[in-house]
């Protein structure tokens, strides 16, 4: 299949006019993306291989968790550390892996939120593993200026949680 | 209880051995690596990588809750243990049963059973398969004088605690028994904490000889042939050959149906290796121990009868039959694999993590190599040294070890040292290519190794 400069003229005002801000397009060997907002960022992964997939529900025996989307750690890593290391920020950072909350129970309020004052050894946040669940201290003194990851969202080791202001 | 997702729970060679069987199998990968691994081969390969922790194996490989975690986290439906770290733990195939994990691997209970070595001496001798001869317990030096005299000088005292080669004194005769005796048991109750020995026959002149099995979830069992592992230094195996030459036809008939039997007496399952000591003056074999996981030397046994055994492992933990009965097995050549080891042969064989900034493999008819290295790769200080196996195929021994010759003088690795120059004075040794050896021949080859070096 060819396309034509017209075509592609066309696809985009389509887009344009459309709700969608971001538009991909693969027939064959011809790959056209779009997007309204920011850059697209290039997958890391060989073409030849299917897309990095994504969590399936925990399974049943978990308690019900907000759906949250695969942490694709690799690629938003280095942003959220470019921007701590530029502003001056220091990350509270996951000290396992496992599935974080912000608070210590469902419904109760959240244990740290933007804004908030933490000294080394306050606690923000629970990663259970197993059913055993294991508070995560600051490690810094200062100001929370940012929370990176999501109630319920499963994290790896060394995942940014919060950006904290010294 | 298909397999579509599977957590590959080890690092090096063998994860990215396991992410190649899975994608020609259409699975996706999620990769476990540690903080020092991010940057690894497999966590390239993989379709998704997720860190467990920090760099020592303790916290990150080891820790079963983590890995299970990881694979629930992930939506993995079946976990790969590959072997070593925590590959032989019941309660890691028991932790994934609990979450509904499939463990590409033996049951808890066959791991359990075969864990222990006077166990799995029992249901050896229960299944008809020769053991080492000897006793359970010998409980003190009256008693071990006894049972020495009915066995025949020379004998070995072991640690039943022991393990790998650590706990073990041999006797040559009975004026020995009385102070070996009271020695071995002070230095076991020091060492393990458990001062229990047992003897055993003495075998001088012995080979290792491993039987690869399979076995499905209905119950067939095949062993895909034999490997000869005896070059061995300080108990690792160094080069492995497949099929085992040494044996006669009607030895190889025996120790092949005995391996299968015994492992269809415990109802095994997936990929296992029952490990034989070869009496090489009397012909006999006898049951050492079995192994419940896939082993570093399972590639010669591929080459030889074009079986994927990692890709049958997962069809096997999948549900599947096995699409061959014993009679469709069949052997073609010979295989030989040197391990490739981060050290340094002209340093007493020390340890030699670091940058590689020159990694050029060898290639050629029947060279494989499974490796998890690349140019610029920094071997971490953490984990064992292997670097990759090169794995050769030939019409016969000859032949296979002429192009091993060639592989390992092609092999250049720039950077850190690697054992190649002593693997290749070793593939040419006069003796070894005779087939003149047994499981002591390369520490006599290493010392004379050594005196070569610093004359």
């Amino acid at each position: 299949m060819e396309l034509s400069e017209e075509d592609v003229l066309h696809i985009l005002k389509l887009i344009d006019e459309s709700k969608f801000d971001y538009f991909q397009l693969e027939v064959g060997d011809l790959k056209i993306s779009v997007s309204k907002g920011e850059p697209i960022p290039l997958t890391s992964a060989p073409s030849s291989v299917s897309p990095a997939p994504a969590a399936r529900p925990a399974a049943p025996v978990e308690p019900p968790k907000p759906a949250a989307a695969a942490p694709v750690m690799q690629k938003e890593a280095p942003k959220v550390e470019a921007k701590a290391a530029a502003e001056g920020l220091v990350p509270v950072k996951a000290p396992l892996l496992g599935t974080f909350y912000m608070a210590p129970e469902p419904g109760a309020p959240p244990f740290v939120q933007v804004g908030s004052a933490v000294t080394e050894d306050t606690t923000v946040g629970l990663i259970e593993v197993m059913k055993v669940f294991n508070s995560v201290r600051a490690a810094v003194k200062g100001t929370v200026v940012e929370v990176v990851a999501q109630n319920g969202q499963f994290v790896e080791y060394g995942q940014t949680l919060y950006l904290v202001k010294p | 209880m298909s397999v579509t997702r599977v957590l590959v729970a080890n690092r090096g060679e063998i994860a990215v051995r396991i992410i190649k069987a899975c994608r020609s199998l259409g699975i996706e990968t999620v990769t476990a690596v540690s903080e020092a691994d991010r940057g690894s081969l497999a966590a390239k390969l993989a379709d998704r990588s997720i860190c467990i922790g920090p760099p020592r194996s303790t916290d990150s490989y080891l820790k079963v809750e983590s890995l299970v975690a990881a694979a629930v986290g992930t939506g993995c439906d079946a976990l790969h243990p590959g072997y070593g770290f925590l590959a032989e733990r019941a309660d890691l195939a028991r932790a994934c049963a609990d979450h509904n994990i499939t463990f590409v691997g033996p049951t808890a209970e066959n791991i359990k059973k075969m864990g222990d070595k006077l166990e799995a001496r029992r249901i050896a001798t229960a299944a008809g398969v020769p053991t080492v001869p000897g006793s359970d317990h010998a409980k003190n030096p009256h008693e071990a004088g006894a049972l020495a005299e009915e066995i025949g000088y020379p004998v070995l005292l072991k640690a039943s605690a022991g393990g790998g080669g650590r706990g073990i004194k041999l006797i040559w005769n009975g004026s020995e028994i009385e102070t070996t005796f009271r020695t071995a048991a002070a230095e076991a109750r020091a060492a393990f904490g458990d001062d229990t020995l047992y003897m055993e026959r003495y075998v001088g002149n012995a080979r290792h000889i491993e039987i690869q099995v399979l076995g499905d979830l209905h119950g067939n069992v095949v062993h895909l042939g034999e490997r000869d592992c005896s070059l061995q230094r300080r108990h690792q195996k160094i080069i492995e050959e497949a099929p085992a030459y040494a044996l006669s036809p009607a030895v190889r008939a025996k120790i092949g149906e005995a391996a299968a039997t015994l492992a269809r007496s415990i109802g095994y399952r997936n990929a296992g290796t029952i490990e034989f000591i070869y009496d090489n003056d009397t012909e006999e074999f006898f049951f050492l121990e079995m192994n419940t996981r896939i082993q570093v030397e399972h590639p010669i046994t591929e080459m030889i009868t074009g079986i994927d055994i990692v890709a049958q492992q997962l069809l096997i933990a999948g549900g599947q039959a096995l699409p061959f009965k014993q009679a469709d097995i069949a052997f073609s050549g010979h295989a030989i694999e040197c391990r490739i080891n981060a050290e340094s042969p002209q340093h007493g064989f020390r340890p030699c993590p670091g940058l590689i900034t020159h990694w050029e493999a060898p290639e050629g008819n029947g060279v494989r190599l499974d490796t998890h290295c690349f140019p610029g790769y920094v071997v971490p200080p953490y984990y064992d040294s292997l670097l990759g196996k090169l794995i050769v195929h030939g019409a016969d021994r000859h032949q296979a070890a002429a192009r091993t010759e060639n592989a390992l003088a092609a092999f250049r690795v720039e950077g850190i040292d690697t054992g190649i120059p002593f693997l290749h004075t070793v593939i040419t040794d006069p003796e070894y290519l005779r087939g003149n050896v047994n499981t002591r021949w390369l520490e006599k080859k290493l010392e004379q190794y050594a005196a070569a070096i610093n004359a």
